[in-house]
């Protein structure tokens, strides 16, 4: 008796929680059409006096087109560094006794623009380059060639000895 | 050492012939500068504004052909490099396209169709 009446109960059990179930559904579903479905955020708790900006996501560059068509080339190459030699006495002296070679050279030039320049132009390395900006506006450069390079060759070279 | 650079002959050019070229003559360049400070004679003198002008002319084809090239390529693109559209001026720039001055209201069409201006004339 007791084993059919707890089938019986079960049955009943499993119809009564497919009909509850069903129930259920029907119910959530007037609420959400009657109140909306946004009613369950509490307030976030805060742990400092402090408000601080929040991180948000931060996306990388990804234009739709280029904004300058062409990018232009190198504006300081080889050629717009150094100007000319220099072939005062001054820069003679310096050829012959420091190994040095002095050039007229661009005034928004730096050093190692210069050093790079006299190594593509003329395959001659530099241990060090002095500037100074002339009283006219031009600047000079001394080079100061390695001691595996003779600055009288160089100069021969260059041709303007 | 070219005679002359002549601006249609580079036109046929390719792009590193060009820059090839370019080399070359910023290199001559180069050489009448030394050749300058080393008491060089009249000629050689002279032929330092023909170089940089040549230079100059190299350059200019270069860019017009990259120029060129990039507008075909924008044809049939939506957007292109600002230094690709027409320049006019900046009020010209923000005016209403031509287009956007002719839209109509629907409501202002249905006039026009129905209540045309009319032109009357007396008979003499």
């Amino acid at each position: 008796m007791a084993a059919t009446k707890s089938t019986k109960g079960k049955a009943a059990a499993a119809k009564n929680s497919k009909a509850g179930a069903k129930d259920a559904k029907a119910k959530s579903a007037k609420k959400a059409a009657l109140q909306g479905v946004h009613g369950h955020h509490s307030r976030k708790t805060r742990f400092s006096v402090s408000f601080h900006r929040p991180k948000t996501l931060r996306l990388p560059r990804d234009p739709k087109y280029p904004r300058t068509s062409i990018p232009h080339a190198p504006r300081m190459d080889q050629f717009r560094t150094i100007v000319s030699p220099l072939n005062t006495e001054s820069a003679m002296k310096k050829i012959e006794e420091h190994n040095t070679l002095v050039f007229l050279v661009d005034i928004k030039s730096n050093k190692r623009q210069i050093k790079d320049a006299v190594k593509k132009l003329w395959d001659v390395q530099a241990a060090k380059v002095n500037t100074l900006i002339r009283p006219d506006g031009k600047k000079k450069a001394y080079v100061r060639l390695t001691a595996d390079h003779d600055a009288l060759d160089v100069a021969n070279k260059i041709g303007f000895i | 050492m070219p005679g002359k650079v002549k601006a249609y002959e580079l036109q046929s050019k390719s792009k590193n012939d060009l820059g090839k070229q370019l080399t070359e003559l910023k290199n001559e360049l180069l050489t009448l500068r030394v050749q300058k400070i080393a008491g060089g004679s009249a000629s050689k003198l002279t032929k330092i504004n023909t170089v940089r002008k040549s230079i100059a002319r190299v350059l200019t084809v270069t860019n017009q052909k990259a120029r060129q090239n990039l507008r075909e390529y924008y044809k049939t693109k939506k957007y292109l490099p600002l230094d690709l559209r027409p320049k006019k001026t900046r009020a010209i720039r923000r005016r209403l396209t031509s287009h956007e001055k002719s839209l109509k209201t629907l409501k202002q069409r249905k006039k026009d169709i129905h209540f045309p201006q009319r032109k009357y004339a007396v008979k003499a």
